[in-house]
């Protein structure tokens, strides 16, 4: 497997997604976005077997995130996941009940993520 | 049969692609959007895109029935679960098994089984009334309303945890208003429709200025209202009698209707009086807080009917007497209707001018 990591960022919040984008690139990942869920699903099913990571807000228009995890865990069982929600407790419970690896609470710090996205990715390298 | 979803705005295509991605999943589907817009047209078209299409579509209002109605129709019950129930009888999540439970105008559900529903939702299991056992089910639900949830839930008429959980996907369907694309080949397919259906009607298509007409106007019964504008020109077979019979565009009695609809607790999308709140516009004419059998003995849509009528006709005669300065020859010419009647009327409905 060649070289970078790549990773797709779904939030209908275009700053959020900017922020994301900006900080995964930097640092040497590949990574991709979507402002809502139909457009991750069809992203994904043009590529399926590019992505390793999905980062995805919960509430979102059309399929919220809770249905794009649900669907990913089935039809690319070898992506990881990972859930942010800002919307208290109620979506972040489901997402659990979903199955996504991880689940963020907003406001997120990025540095966390980025943590628990090589964690999940790579679990056998120790971070240095 | 299902019928097609037509439209070729942005909007409607957008739905169709998602219909398309989504009609597998089996994930809970919550539509919304105005009266007429086309919720229960998408839902079919999610049901026969799906796996699940040889199996039952069962559609159940939950606007239209009392609670513990409501309640006995979702869940079935046992022989003797409650006077009247005299044998066991299957609900709707048991019928709709391995299919589709359309759960229609969900935002009008009581509180108190919308718990029980996010119960069942979270288990899969449910338990007919008068029973202690918890059955599986295996269904698909999608769900419709044409309130605005967000606002109920402010409201705390509506949970917010059974709203996530029918929120996983979410199918808004804009207003005909917002989507005047879609309004000639609505025309196209509903005038292809009933001129097979009535062979011999004499109905003549839209030409260009009453197409442009159609397309302006502000449409608040959505698509149902426009489908029941061509259906009447194949009988009336004139646009222009079709024009005078559209409710005219009066802002003042827009806004009078919007404020009832919301000192009523209720918030709805649709910003003119065509919305269906079911419930509230039967509550006036018929006691719904009966039991069932009471209550279909109460119902008789004669005297709904005269009821109903009295009630606007009361209204409609008031506005335009208030209109005129209560000059009753002008009103009665207005009105259409001979003085003499119009007299009979205000002394029927206890209409009188204002005493100065
Ligand atoms: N896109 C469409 N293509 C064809 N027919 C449509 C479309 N949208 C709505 N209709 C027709 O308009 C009428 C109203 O649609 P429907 O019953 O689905 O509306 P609704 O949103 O469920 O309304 P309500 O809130 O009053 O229940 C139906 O006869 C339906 O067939
Ligand atoms: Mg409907």
């Amino acid at each position: 497997m060649s070289g970078k990591n790549k990773l797709l960022i779904v939030d209908d919040n275009d700053d959020i997604r900017s922020t994301f984008y900006e900080f995964f690139n930097s640092l040497g990942y590949e990574v991709k976005t979507a402002g809502d869920g139909l457009t991750a699903l069809k992203l994904l099913k043009d590529k399926p077997n590019f992505f390793d990571c999905l980062i995805t807000d919960l509430v979102m228009p059309n399929i919220s995130g809770l249905g794009l995890i649900a669907i990913v865990k089935k039809e690319f069982p070898d992506i990881k996941i990972i859930a942010m929600t800002g919307y208290g407790d109620q979506p972040g419970a489901l997402a659990s009940e979903v199955k996504a690896d991880s689940v963020f609470f907003k406001p997120v710090e990025l540095i966390k993520i980025e943590n628990k996205v090589s964690e999940l990715i790579n679990p056998n390298n120790d971070k240095q | 049969m299902t019928t097609p979803l037509i439209g070729v705005s942005k909007s409607i295509l957008k739905i169709k692609e998602l219909i398309n991605h989504v009609a597998n999943t089996c994930l809970n589907v919550l539509i919304t959007g105005e009266t007429g817009v086309g919720k229960e047209v998408v839902a079919q078209n999610l049901y026969s895109e799906s796996s699940r299409s040889s199996k039952s579509f069962v559609k159940i209002n939950c606007a239209a029935l009392p609670e513990t109605l409501l309640e006995s129709e979702l869940y079935g019950y046992e022989k003797g679960a409650f006077t009247g129930a005299h044998k066991k009888r299957p609900g709707k999540f048991q019928t709709a098994d391995k299919g589709v439970l359309f759960l229609d105008e969900i935002g009008d559900m009581p509180m108190a089984l919308q718990s029980k529903m996010l119960h069942v939702l979270q288990s899969g299991e449910f338990s007919p009334l008068g029973s202690d056992q918890e059955f599986k089910t295996d269904v698909w639900v999608i769900a419709a309303t044409n309130h605005n949830l967000e606002e109920s839930m402010r409201k705390k008429i509506f949970r917010e945890d059974l709203f996530y959980r029918l929120n996983i996907i979410k199918i808004e369907i804009p207003p005909l208003r917002e989507r005047k694309e879609d309004i000639p080949s609505l025309i196209e397919y509903y005038f292809r429709l009933y001129q097979s259906e009535y062979p011999d009607n004499l109905g003549t298509r839209p030409d260009s200025d009453i197409l442009a007409k159609l397309c302006n106007y502000s449409w608040p019964g959505n698509v149902r209202q426009l489908q029941n504008c061509i259906k009447k020109q194949m009988i009336l077979k004139s646009w222009e009698k079709i024009f005078e019979e559209l409710p005219k565009e009066h802002p003042e009695i827009v806004s009078q209707f919007t404020d009832d609809s919301q000192q009523n607790g209720s918030s709805h999308y649709t910003k003119s009086g065509f919305q269906s709140d079911r419930t509230r516009i039967i509550s006036e004419f018929v006691d719904l807080s009966t039991s069932s059998d009471k209550l279909f003995e109460d119902i008789s849509l004669k005297k709904i009917k005269k009821l109903a009528s009295d009630k606007v006709e009361k209204e409609v005669i008031t506005f335009v007497l208030e209109k005129v300065g209560w000059n009753r020859s002008r009103a009665s010419k207005i009105l259409k209707i001979s003085y003499k009647t119009l007299l009979y009327k205000m002394n029927e409905f206890k209409v009188h001018p204002p005493v100065k």
